[in-house]
């Protein structure tokens, strides 16, 4: 499965079934095992040529960014609630999908004319903005959308400029599709991919696949953000598109392993594979699950720099994606 | 063609104001099969003629739109963007966009992270100077390709909401265009005394310019200009909205009140529900342009209801634009010679 096809699957937190469904199948015949464990990750196990190698732990979430209806107004509007950080700055004259059916629809706001000046200034929450479908009236809304009933945006994936794709959900189907991609190879170690579920709204999914699994290595392959356009400071970039994959040092839920950290860096120089460090210690991740969970383990972040990570316009360099994809190979072929 | 389709090829068409040469091709080779004579004229407006030995009656709608024109190129290859009308800033972060530079470009519109910003700024919207498009390109290759004043159009997808209910960037004003189209034919089955034009205007949203300079050289006896305007929206005050079920037709001094009437006739005659709204000055549409052309020309204003007026996802409902089809039909069926002398008295 593509990067293409990863991403046009809907699963925001907490309803990820369509792409555990579709991992389980692209996995099933990669793996010696798969399971969906009882917090919604799929676990794939494949057996390594060599039992004397250490066992590896690779992990990747499913779900994405994306919405909840929560209330329905009189002339059919559906209110909804944001699951996981989307500015509401970036969300209006957006095209979503509602529900298990996909129904179309938009959020739209007030037209210019019709603002005030206050109004031009002030953002619009999410108890003002409204998702659209056409429906006349608050029972046919309800009917259609059911309170509870899950949103996604709806954006084609669409490649553009030198080797870069605009999507959604990039965070984190790019790491999904290099731990298919990792399932793929031969190695000798023992090698467990976890697909984790809930990753956007506190690390959730993984606290269940590191209770399981009680690995010793845990390595997390995630998005996260570059800030590398328009009028940031460069000491704010956190990591540039195009550079690389981001080895991360620290973020806000772990501390990498040093020993793991500066082995990243020595198997990337010497292998040639485009890297940077992370730099600052922005965001959070399943590693802060997978550190603190029963005994912990070992932990460090491999991520792809992804620009407007979540909004429904996220943007990424397909060579990143492959450097970390070379990188987690270069890992497991000197274990 | 049906009507749908083609609103959906025209309005995903580019035409911003003042370069609106590819959408007019496009209207005027669907008008052309309906029509005695179609031309463009020398500044884009489409100008379709059904011939009648009657009073000459002209219809109009714009078929230009709203969008973005590139003002600067940073040092580390974003643009910067100027308005061309009024474009909504709010709508832009997270905005895909085609750039008209030596090639057609994708692009999207990037902001600075919410994290970075201070409390006072995430408190405020995006101004459209902070924000800028993403090429993915390096700096050198945008310099090759990209120069100031390339034209930015907004991402064009056409989505079917519920109850033939559609939601398409330019609906405003490409949805009145499909009214004139879809009116053109049912007048194919009609008797008509009227000598009816059916005129796509270049440059209203800058200003009703392609309605003065066709107002001009058609020299209508009547115009009825057609627009949208704004339907019930969350927050939007009461007295400027309107039901999206059915048409308005506008009422002050811009408009013609005997003229206005008969559409109100003919509405009421063939069951079309008109929705009244007041304006008690400019309209700002096309009738604005069309009513002082050559000495005055009696006009009035229909408009089509539309929710987020100005954004990618103006929407509308296809009942309404079909009911905007059978009035303009039955409007022009109608027109007759006794009117002019009931104009003023």
């Amino acid at each position: 499965m593509d990067l293409k096809q990863l991403t046009a699957l809907h699963g925001p937190s907490g309803n990820e079934g369509a792409v555990r469904k579709a991992i389980v199948q692209a996995a099933g015949p990669l793996c010696d095992e798969v399971k969906i464990d009882r917090a919604g990750n799929v676990i794939c196990f494949k057996k390594g040529s060599n039992p004397d190698t250490p066992g590896v732990l690779f992990s990747a979430h499913m779900d994405e960014v994306g919405f909840i209806i929560a209330g329905h107004t009189e002339d059919g509007l559906l209110q909804f609630r944001p699951i996981g950080g989307i500015d509401p700055r970036a969300v209006v004259s957006k095209w979503v999908l509602v529900g298990d059916s996909l129904i179309p629809g938009v959020i739209g706001a007030m037209a210019i004319h019709l603002q005030t000046a206050a109004d031009r200034q002030k953002v619009l929450d999410y108890e003002q903005l409204y998702i659209d479908i056409g429906a006349k009236d608050q029972k046919e809304a309800e009917k259609l959308c059911p309170l509870g009933s899950y949103a996604v945006f709806d954006t084609p994936y669409t490649p553009f400029g030198e080797g870069f794709v605009c999507a959604k959900a990039l965070d984190d189907r790019v790491g999904c599709y290099n731990l298919l991609r990792l399932l793929a190879g031969s190695y000798q170690s023992d090698l467990t991919c976890c697909f984790v579920s809930q990753e956007e709204v506190g690390l959730r999914g993984s606290r269940g696949a590191a209770f399981h699994r009680q690995p010793a290595v845990a390595i997390i392959l995630e998005g996260t953000a570059a800030n590398d356009l328009g009028d940031v400071e460069p000491r704010f970039h956190v990591c540039q598109a195009g550079k690389g994959v981001a080895i991360s040092f620290m973020d806000h839920a772990s501390i990498a392993n040093r020993e793991l950290f500066r082995q990243m860096i020595t198997l990337a120089e010497a292998a040639d594979i485009p890297h940077q460090i992370k730099q600052g210690v922005t965001g959070g991740n399943d590693a802060g699950s997978f550190q603190t969970t029963g005994e912990g383990a070992k932990t460090i972040v491999l991520s792809v720099p992804c620009r407007y990570i979540h909004s429904g316009a996220s943007v990424c360099k397909l060579s990143d994606v492959d450097a970390q994809l070379a990188l987690a190979q270069e890992y497991l072929s000197n274990l | 063609m049906h009507t749908e389709e083609f609103l959906k090829a025209v309005t995903a068409l580019p035409g911003l104001t003042g370069n609106e040469g590819q959408v007019a091709e496009y209207i005027a080779a669907a008008f052309r099969p309906f029509c005695d004579e179609v031309r463009i004229d020398k500044l884009n407006n489409v100008i379709a003629h059904k011939r009648g030995q009657g009073p000459k009656v002209m219809f109009c709608a714009h078929l230009d739109e709203i969008g973005l024109m590139v003002v600067k190129i940073e040092e580390d290859g974003c643009l910067r963007m100027g308005n061309v009308g009024g474009v909504d800033p709010r709508i832009l972060p997270g905005m895909r966009v085609k750039v008209y530079g030596k090639q057609t470009l994708f692009g999207v519109i990037g902001a600075k992270a919410p994290h970075l910003l201070s409390k006072e700024e995430s408190e405020k919207n995006y101004k459209r100077e902070d924000l800028y498009i993403d090429l993915g390109l390096p700096t050198q290759r945008v310099r090759e390709l990209v120069q100031i004043g390339d034209l930015v159009t907004l991402e064009a997808r056409f989505a079917a909401l519920q109850n033939g209910r559609y939601a398409t960037k330019t609906a405003d004003d490409r949805a009145c265009v499909a009214i004139l189209y879809r009116a053109m034919q049912l007048l194919n089955d009609m008797k008509h005394k009227a000598d009816v034009y059916f005129v796509a205007t270049c440059q209203e949203e800058i200003g009703s310019y392609g309605a003065g300079m066709t107002g001009h050289s058609v020299d209508p006896d009547f115009g009825v200009a057609l627009d949208v305007c704004h339907a019930v929206t969350p927050g939007a005050p009461k007295i400027r909205t309107h039901q999206l079920d059915s048409l308005v037709a506008s009422q002050g001094p811009y408009l013609h009140p005997m003229l206005r009437a008969k559409l109100m006739e003919v509405a009421k005659l063939h069951n079309i529900q008109v929705q009244t709204a007041i304006v008690p000055r400019a309209t700002s549409t096309d009738a604005d342009g069309l009513s002082v052309q050559r000495g005055g020309i009696p006009t009035i204003l229909l408009e089509l209801p539309l929710k987020y007026m100005h954004t990618t996802v103006e929407l509308l409902d296809m009942h309404t634009l079909e009911e905007g089809a059978r009035l303009l039909a039955h409007f022009a069926a109608a027109v007759d010679e006794s009117w002019e002398e009931a104009l003023w008295i």
